[in-house]
């Protein structure tokens, strides 16, 4: 048994900004097991103070190359609630599609490109093109159909973004949602029970571990929660959105540039491993049978299955995607104008639950309508106290394996919870040939 | 023809792409033409190559000249480093998206990158002043780029 151990991760691969593991033990006592978080702070709040209603969103969706829609929505929230703006049901509905969009999109994603190539002991996905192309083009079509779904919606790619405090600038037409319906039913769905087979044969590859930490998602009593809900925790139950601070104290912590935060315990656990377990009860069947195929079940305290869960999860964003165009369309577009006229200027708190877990939007307004103050809680913040004390408990369990063995099950621990420590800055790198 | 900018408006001058777009929609330069700004996600590039059209892609890049410089390259006139080690995606980087698109085959024959070298990436900044003096040479590449039909 190795008594002695150095692991250090400079840069830690498929995820989002700069991370370092650390993990020192000496004879046979861990002296350190944590991820280092390097990545200079983004100051989001200094960002938005002085800034208008209209500007907050638009923002703070381009802070985060990953998480720009559920950046997006949380701001809206906020802000609408801070200046009494109502929102019909329509908005609420198409908001609903978006984050389900999104939702599938990351999970798809994270699943086949990050994940994948550690069960299939590759490093990276470049390897699975030649060796497993349809598996490659599998992904990419629902990917595109996803991010369709927010074209189609938000007009993302080609058009200006159309969300906007107290609604949408433009509305999609019913043909065009009739035809993301037609191809979520004829191309997702069988893309994601190709999805689900695929994962099946490499669900023997996920390291079996368990800690049993605190879970803490949205939970609403009609839908599974996403857009919006109660914030819940499987140690202490439902409490208003409002209570966001109780549900996350943040902290700061030296090997960290990003705060932690804690609840009941030292971590506590976001993203859709949480969902799962405080939620699975409002999945549908296509969700819940997939889960038993792929061996999650509720009360699951592996973090390593948080991307089964979010594979899960993202069978029941395409059907319920299906059944919001029909409501939809059962209920008749109308080509509603956004409400903008303020009832108030006070302050207003988004919770959403995006990919990696629930965030956190709060500003307050001035009455001109300008942001005074501003607080952004990102889940993968939420996070970091979870993975270290994972960490912590992981090292001694597999110190027998080999340095490299144990490096490799650190770095699938972290890349688990699709950690997003930056927004992503695209730098071409270019070497002319001479 | 299409034109894609890649980058985030919020860091600098990683939004040059978007800058480019935003001028060439203001003078209408190129009627007709797609404009899409696929952000951060270079994969969404995969989605909307079109394999029979020219298809432009601007994007701050770092090719050791000075801060402003402007060149015009097509993908097998360079080597982009390929950061598999970084793949962080959903940040899914030009490179790879480049490199998916030969093994998929879906590369098209006609493909310009218009690489504009960067003065600073941070966030909450806008364009460098050499960067926003580089935009209209931008344009002035994609425009000797574009035959009658396009």
């Amino acid at each position: 048994m190795s008594t002695n151990l150095d692991i250090k991760v400079k840069h830690l691969t498929r995820v989002e900004g700069h991370g370092n593991i650390v993990v020192n033990m000496k004879d046979g006592v861990l002296e350190k097991a944590q991820l280092d978080i390097v990545e200079a702070p983004r100051y989001f709040e200094a960002m938005l103070k002085g800034r208008s209603f209209h500007e907050a969103a638009i923002i703070t969706s381009r802070i985060c190359g990953i998480c720009s829609l559920g950046h997006q929505l949380t701001s809206l929230k906020a802000t609408e609630q801070a200046l009494g703006l109502e929102v019909s049901e329509q908005t609420v509905l198409l908001r609903k599609l978006l984050v389900h969009g999104a939702t599938l999109q990351s999970n798809v994603l994270h699943a086949y490109f990050l994940a994948a190539p550690d069960l299939l002991g590759v490093g990276s996905v470049f390897p699975l093109v030649g060796t497993h192309p349809e598996v490659v083009l599998r992904a990419l079509r629902m990917k595109r159909l996803a991010n369709d779904i927010g074209d189609v919606v938000s007009g993302r790619a080609v058009h200006p973004i159309t969300p906007v405090p107290g609604g949408f600038t433009h509305i999609p037409s019913e043909k065009e949602l009739l035809e993301i319906k037609r191809r979520l039913v004829e191309e997702m769905v069988p893309d994601y029970l190709a999805t689900v087979e695929t994962l099946k044969a490499l669900a023997g590859a996920i390291p079996a571990f368990e800690r049993d930490t605190e879970y803490i998602s949205l939970r609403s009593d009609g839908d599974y929660a996403l857009y919006d809900g109660d914030i819940c925790s499987t140690d202490t139950g439902r409490i208003a959105d409002g209570e966001y601070r109780k549900m996350t104290n943040e902290f700061i912590v030296p090997h960290s540039t990003s705060k932690h935060c804690k609840v009941s315990r030292s971590s506590y656990m976001v993203g859709a491993l949480a969902r799962w377990n405080n939620n699975h009860d409002r999945l549908c069947d296509v969700s819940m049978d997939a889960a038993e195929q792929l061996g999650l079940k509720p009360g699951c305290t592996n973090p390593y299955m948080n991307t089964i869960a979010q594979v899960v999860e993202a069978g029941h964003c395409a059907l319920d995607s299906v059944a919001i165009i029909d409501q939809l369309l059962d209920n008749g577009l109308k080509d509603e104008q956004p409400n903008q006229e303020p009832t108030k200027f006070g302050t207003g708190i988004g919770a959403t639950e995006v990919p990696r877990g629930i965030l956190y939007h709060e500003y307050a307004y001035d009455r001109q309508g300008r942001i005074t103050k501003a607080n952004c809680i990102i889940p993968t913040g939420q996070n970091l106290a979870n993975i270290d004390d994972d960490m912590k408990k992981l090292v001694p369990e597999i110190v027998d394996k080999t340095k490299e063995e144990i490096t490799l099950h650190l770095e699938m621990l972290v890349r688990a919870y699709d950690p997003c420590i930056s927004c992503s800055v695209h730098m071409l790198d270019v070497d002319f040939i001479e | 023809m299409r034109i894609f900018a890649v980058g985030n408006s919020f860091y600098g001058d990683d939004g040059v792409g978007v800058a480019v777009l935003d001028r060439i929609r203001e003078d209408n330069t190129f009627p007709g033409t797609e404009l899409i700004d696929v952000q951060t996600d270079a994969l969404a590039l995969l989605d909307h190559l079109a394999p029979g059209e020219l298809n432009v892609v601007v994007d701050a890049a770092k090719m050791g000249l000075e801060p402003g410089a402007v060149a015009g390259f097509r993908p097998d006139e360079v080597k982009l480093k390929i950061q598999s080690d970084h793949l962080s995606m959903h940040g899914f980087g030009l490179a790879e998206t480049f490199a998916m698109a030969q093994q998929l085959d879906r590369m098209p024959e006609r493909m310009l990158i218009v690489g504009i070298e960067p003065e600073r990436i941070e966030i909450n900044q806008g364009l460098s002043d050499v960067v926003a003096a580089a935009v209209p040479r931008v344009i002035s590449i994609i425009k000797a780029e574009v035959q009658p039909d396009d």
